[in-house]
């Protein structure tokens, strides 16, 4: 039996270590969320003094948003190559630098530091990259493919944007394979060669399914990052050439503040929420269940 | 057991609903707080203005050091909108987070948005000095609540140097009032080892300032304008037949035709043109008095520049064709829900200072090269490209911009005239996405 002086006195401890972080979550995640799928009822149009409900109307309006579906269709592009990519090229770099390479801890701090870098800068520099630089190369050497800008021609812009994302999230998601890979246990790995196991079978048997941990967090954490992009989409394309490469975050943004139609942008935003909620939701679960003791 | 439960939920739920009076109840101190921050402590009132005109951020810093001199009890501190940034965000911003500015300057079409929350400057002298029009999108039930700031027009700028030669002699701006003729003079300036034109390929400059000309051109009436935009809104017009838009788009793709970034019509930005045209690698440049200090950096020509007019058909006297598009585009606005009584008359003080002094005059016209919207300043305009503007409205030949547009119409119709500057659709289907955008538009 607990005593109320013994229960005052833990809550007293717990709020001590928990307190802040529960003002800080509440204050800045749970209210504003509440009171955005409020906003959602409403046609605010950002800054007017006054707003009346309108029931379901702006869900009605998300559904009707052909551009909302085609950039979501257009992100859903953009996330698969992404995902793929990343960690393709993660794995790989990953790979090579725990063999013990000279110099590896220097590339494994080269590879990942475009992730330090922030979107918008990182955009910016791309942009000049892909703008002048390639171009100037292009026109010098006779190369076709890079004599006029990427970032005109929407088919390649949308390119451009997979690449830059690639190169900023590979290094990253590397870091934690790196960290998966030397947890595998060499004593495994070498009782399998002692009974004739070639290194292929060794990494596909198993090497990668005890690093199924590692998959999980890196293929949710570049879906995560993939369906929410802005920075990077702001900075290097602009949604541009005309509106092409304009992926669905964008899209949100647009429709509450360029549009001024904040309750439909509010209501877009919560429908994303909840298809990239249900979709990593997913990924987790299904992956989790590919996870094996070693 | 089961009382420790109800004990933690009680613990739990108090504290949730300390938090969130904590959240409201601050909100509400940081207003007091902060009027007595900004208020009258220390003996001066402290005034902001949100600045949108990046270009002019130094002369407007300058401005309010002068006017703090002149008016030592006030002092006035300019906030720039973040590069690329739009105002209405960042004021809507600044709203949201219970600190606004002072003093927003905004775009036209932005202060009705704004109507509750600012101030009705109706009673205000320089109500009576400004410019015809310059109040007419700003006045919402018979109450002005904008000052106009400046007057800003755009057409073909021409490099006086270039085309001078490419002509063989003294260029005379009014010989370019058709089609026909600018494409001759395009000829000509090609055929004296120029390049003709560039076009910058910005979706705010196709889809705002080039397309507008098709709404603007429909007739010398505003009103028969207005009722063209409605008429759009309601899904009764047909651009592919209309006289103005096809007549525009000719003239669009004679430029295309000649334009320098041809290969790639995309690849172009804005920082391009003033050094094409300054350098006087091209003749013409399809931009606005705005880009002066740009083009004066590069400049080879001795400040020789002017306007030409968009031409909208291959008849000289159809309205359009001699005229530039020109209007009152930044205005500025005075808070009225954070702000001090103080504060407030401490803005109006220094909107008067602008207009009624003479170092805010000279500010206005000589500092920050601007086109003012007031009659009773008669300052000539500083550079060439206001003095041309100047020049056209003197003699009746302008032509009111569309400065209160749908907020995303720069956008949509600038993503639609790229597509087609890129070739990448034709004049029927450029029509039908356009028209499809003003039947789907908000509001």
């Amino acid at each position: 039996m607990v005593t109320d002086k013994g229960v005052w006195s833990r809550l007293r401890l717990r709020l001590l270590f928990t307190g802040p972080t529960l003002f800080a979550f509440v204050a800045v995640m749970i209210v504003p969320f509440l009171y955005g799928i409020y906003l959602t009822f409403t046609n605010w149009d950002g800054i007017s003094t006054t707003q009346s409900l309108v029931g379901f109307q702006n869900y009605g309006s998300v559904f009707k948003d052909a551009e909302f579906w085609k950039s979501f269709g257009l992100t859903l592009k953009y996330v698969l190559f992404t995902v793929v990519f990343i960690n393709v090229l993660a794995f790989l770099l990953a790979y090579l630098l725990t063999k013990g390479l000279k110099g590896q801890s220097f590339f494994r701090a080269g590879f990942f530091l475009p992730n330090l870098l922030g979107g918008i800068v990182l955009g910016f520099i791309w942009q000049f990259i892909f703008n002048n630089v390639l171009v100037f190369l292009g026109q010098k050497m006779g190369i076709g493919l890079f004599s006029t800008s990427w970032l005109s021609d929407p088919n390649r812009a949308f390119w451009t944007l997979v690449i830059v994302a690639v190169w900023q999230y590979a290094g990253y998601m590397m870091v934690i394979y790196v960290a998966g890979l030397t947890g595998v246990p060499g004593d495994i790995l070498e009782a399998a060669s002692i009974d004739g196991a070639n290194g292929w079978l060794k990494m596909t048997r198993m090497t990668i399914p005890l690093m199924v941990p590692s998959f999980i967090v890196c293929i949710f954490l570049s879906l995560q990052r993939g369906f929410m992009v802005y920075d990077v989409n702001l900075a290097l394309t602009k949604g541009g050439p005309f509106k092409s490469t304009e992926l669905v975050s964008m899209h949100v943004y647009q429709k509450a503040f360029l549009s001024r139609d904040y309750g439909v942008g509010q209501a877009e935003a919560l429908v994303l929420f909840l298809i990239v909620a249900v979709i990593t939701l997913l990924q987790v679960y299904f992956s989790k269940k590919m996870e094996v003791e070693a | 057991m089961k009382h420790v439960n109800k004990m933690k939920w009680f613990i739990l739920s108090l504290t949730l609903i300390l938090i969130l009076s904590a959240c409201s109840s601050s909100g509400g101190n940081t207003q007091s707080a902060n009027g007595g921050q900004n208020g009258s402590s220390g003996g001066g009132i402290k005034i902001t203005l949100l600045n949108s005109k990046s270009e002019i951020q130094p002369q407007l810093e300058e401005a309010a050091k002068a006017f703090h001199e002149a008016n030592p009890t006030i002092s006035l501190e300019i906030q720039p909108v973040p590069n690329g940034g739009s105002p209405f965000e960042r004021a809507s911003t600044l709203y949201a987070s219970g600190n606004p500015p002072t003093m927003i300057m905004l775009d036209t079409g932005d202060v009705a948005k704004f109507k509750d929350r600012i101030l009705d400057l109706s009673g205000e002298k320089w109500n009576a000095d400004t410019v015809d029009h310059a109040l007419d999108l700003t006045t919402i039930d018979g109450k002005n609540y904008a000052f106009p700031l400046a007057v800003e027009g755009y057409g073909f700028i021409y490099n006086k140097a270039v085309v001078d030669k490419a002509v063989g002699g003294n260029f005379d701006p009014s010989t370019i009032n058709t089609t026909a003729s600018l494409e001759n003079l395009f000829k000509q300036i090609e055929a004296s080892g120029k390049k003709a034109l560039v076009v910058s390929p910005m979706d705010w400059s196709l889809g705002a300032h080039y397309f507008s000309l098709a709404y603007a051109g429909q007739d010398k009436d505003i009103t028969k304008v207005n009722a063209f935009i409605d008429d759009l809104r309601a899904g009764k017009v047909d651009l592919a037949s209309n006289k103005v838009f096809n007549g525009l788009m000719d003239t669009f793709d004679v430029m295309t035709k000649y334009n320098i970034d041809q290969a790639s019509p995309l690849a172009g930005t804005y920082e391009r043109g003033p050094e094409l045209l300054g350098k006087g690698e091209v003749g013409i440049w399809f931009m606005g008095n705005w880009a002066w200090p740009q083009i004066s950096s590069f400049d080879t020509a001795n400040k020789e520049y002017g306007f030409l007019p968009v031409p909208i058909s291959n008849n000289a006297g159809d309205y359009g064709n001699q005229e530039i598009s020109s209007a009152v585009s930044k205005r500025i606005v005075i808070d009225k829900e954070k702000s001090t009584p103080e504060q407030q008359d401490a803005a109006k003080k220094f909107l008067d200072w602008i207009v009624y002094e003479q170092q805010g005059q000279d500010f206005l016209v000589n500092k920050a090269n601007i086109i003012p919207a007031f009659k009773n300043i008669t300052l000539p305009a500083a550079d060439p490209l206001g003095k041309s503007i100047q020049d056209y409205i003197s003699r009746g030949k302008s032509e009111q911009s569309m400065s209160d547009l749908p907020a995303d119409h720069w956008a949509n119709v600038g993503a639609s005239m790229q597509k087609y500057l890129a070739k990448q659709s034709d004049r029927a289907a450029l029509a039908k996405e356009i028209e499809q955008y003003w039947t789907n538009v908000k509001e």
